[in-house]
């Protein structure tokens, strides 16, 4: 990195919030502070939709995803057309017609303001630790490769969104998030087609897919129903389909970004647009990752792309066996190229090749178990460093400022909209029926400091959590914990009509608790708590009020 | 509900929900091709 790319990097960090401060700064009501007016059009609601969902994990650890296990993740996004379908037709016109500010606004019309309590509650402890993880997760791995302070990085990034979403609430999100998305595309854009032209001069891209369809990697979609794959067409549906129906449909983050402006028709095209890219770019993103891992072929990688971990654990006792590791890496590389670089007449090439493949990726896993023996703990999964350590190594200056950008466009999208949905939560469930009958002002005043809040907590959360292995499933797990009873309390809202308030309240209590018994006792596929835990809100409310809550008394007639 | 949120376009919301999906199997029918494709 040198000032090239420092001049980018700061250019375009700066310059979309700055501009986004000049174009929104007014006295905003409550109203506008928290939808925005009627300037925010489809497009912004689209791009900023997109944007809140594609935070700084999607770009740098998916790559590596593909890099390490092929392009099979892109199923686990098949489930989100269908869900944004079904929240177009349902969720919005409700939220619209209502014209709430939050998602548990009409929990607390429907049932109760325990239930809309509950709701609130639930999101904000899952966006709260989530927020966190979304500004850790690229902080730790551009601290480690670039050498800055962890603790500035975190603040550079969580910072800076502190100050503009507070001052600028849901407009200057939207956007902000317009232009920060479209830097993300173009910088993708562009190490896609690096990668691309930096595969050897010989061989075409045509070739390129071929080679790595041979090597396991562009195995996109796949029927089996055999329970143990972990990516499957089925899997990625269902539990795809809840986790999406949940994230967009009650997910205060996403629903304050659709139903900024107002208007229903904007919504809904915003989110159809979504229905209809998000597929298309996350391939694109994960066929990135093939590439990188096809140019690592002819390149040689790293032994570990954690380099900082590696060499912390080089300098210890753990020296030797490192070496001997290298050497049997450098040879397993340079049978793999030869056979590579040869015609493709021999009938077990691509078993030979698949062979060497797993023998590299058995010494990086013994690499690993030495680094940890050695002290040198590398805290996240190492895959997460292969997207960076490529552009920091192989793109030319400028490119490099620009991708560096690119990850702090997308904590920052991403955090400025869970922000802005925090603060906005807090203040309209929570602080609003407790001290009614205040001026306007009043509690746009409140919304800031209480955004503020959340902007300390997240980055607290983020200076203080110790990273699970994997950035991307870290935050799903945590969404699939809670999500589940989230999406139940607005599914019996909407489809049990006789489902009364206390009963949906406990039932959401009960699944709430099962999900996180069955999550610390059992290894279930995170992906199907969205499943349990929604299904379990539907029966236990529908339960609860056929007998405890039955309004007539019968039930204690009749267990008496 | 205002003009706006009925405009001739989609006259019928129902008609776009239609042409997402549709839209959508195409996407997963092409990866399909291409799996088959390339492995």
């Amino acid at each position: 990195v040198n000032r090239i790319d420092y001049i980018v990097l700061f250019a375009t960090i700066l310059a979309i919030p700055l501009y986004g401060l000049w174009r929104t700064y007014n006295h905003p009501n409550l109203r506008e502070y928290l939808k925005g007016d009627k300037t925010i059009r489809w497009g912004t609601i689209g791009l900023s939709v997109l944007a809140t969902q594609a935070g700084p994990i999607t770009f740098l650890s998916m790559p590596g995803q593909a890099y390490e296990s092929g392009i099979g993740f892109i199923q686990n996004y098949f489930g989100q057309p269908l869900a944004l379908i079904v929240v177009c037709a349902v969720f919005v016109p409700i939220y619209q017609r209502l014209r709430v500010f939050t998602a548990y606004e009409y929990l607390g019309q429907r049932f109760d303001k325990k239930t809309r309590l509950l709701g609130g509650f639930l999101f904000l402890i899952q966006r709260g630790i989530a927020g966190g993880i979304t500004i850790y997760a690229p902080a730790i791995i551009l601290s480690a490769l670039l050498g800055w302070d962890l603790n500035l990085t975190i603040w550079l990034a969580g910072g800076f969104v502190i100050i503009y979403t507070v001052v600028g609430g849901t407009k200057i999100v939207s956007l902000t998030q317009r232009y920060q998305i479209l830097v993300i595309l173009i910088g993708m854009a562009l190490a896609f087609g690096i990668a691309v032209y930096r595969l050897p001069p010989d061989l075409t891209f045509g070739n390129a897919l071929e080679i790595a369809g041979k090597m396991g990697k562009l195995q996109a979609v796949d029927f089996s129903i055999d329970p143990s794959k972990r990516y499957t067409f089925w899997s990625g549906i269902l539990g795809g389909f809840f986790l999406s129906l949940s994230y967009f449909g009650a997910d205060q983050s996403q629903v304050q970004r659709y139903l900024a402006g107002g208007s229903l028709r904007a919504s809904r095209i915003g989110l159809l647009f979504n229905a209809i890219v998000k597929v298309p770019m996350q391939f694109l993103i994960l066929l990135l990752g093939a590439m990188i891992f096809l140019f690592y072929q002819f390149e040689k990688p790293p032994l570990f792309f954690n380099q900082p971990a590696y060499q912390r654990a080089a300098e210890s006792a753990s020296e030797p066996k490192l070496q001997a590791l290298q050497t049997q890496f450098d040879e397993v590389f340079a049978q793999k190229r030869e056979l590579l670089q040869s015609t493709e007449s021999n009938p077990a090439w691509s078993a030979q090749v698949q062979q060497l493949d797993a023998r590299a990726r058995a010494i990086r896993d013994d690499t690993k178990k030495v680094l940890v023996e050695g002290g040198a703990n590398p805290k996240s999964k190492d895959s997460d460093y292969v997207f960076i350590t490529f552009v920091l190594q192989h793109l030319p200056h400028g490119v490099v400022g620009l991708l560096v950008a690119v990850i702090f466009c997308a904590t920052m999208s991403a955090t400025s909209a869970v922000l802005n949905a925090l603060g906005s939560t807090t203040a309209v469930d929570f602080y609003r029926p407790f001290r009614p009958d205040r001026s306007d002002h009043h509690y746009v005043v409140a919304t800031r400091w209480l955004t503020l809040g959340w902007g300390i907590v997240t980055i607290a959360v983020a200076s203080f959590c110790n990273l699970v292995e994997n950035l991307i499933e870290a935050g799903n797990i945590l969404a699939s914990v809670f999500y589940g009873s989230i999406l139940g309390l607005f599914l019996v809202a909407f489809f049990l009509r006789r489902v009364a308030g206390s009963a949906v309240f406990f039932g959401a209590v009960l699944a709430q608790t099962m999900v996180l018994v069955l999550f610390f006792t059992t290894n279930i596929g995170y992906l199907w708590y969205n499943l349990i835990g929604c299904t379990a809100v539907l029966v236990f409310a529908w339960i609860l009020q056929s007998t405890i809550f039955r309004p007539d008394g019968k039930a204690a007639a009749a267990s008496s | 509900m205002s003009h706006h949120d009925h405009p001739p376009f989609f006259s019928s919301w129902r008609r776009a929900y239609v042409f997402a999906l549709v839209l959508f199997a195409v996407e997963v029918a092409l990866l399909y091709v291409f799996t088959l494709r390339f492995s």
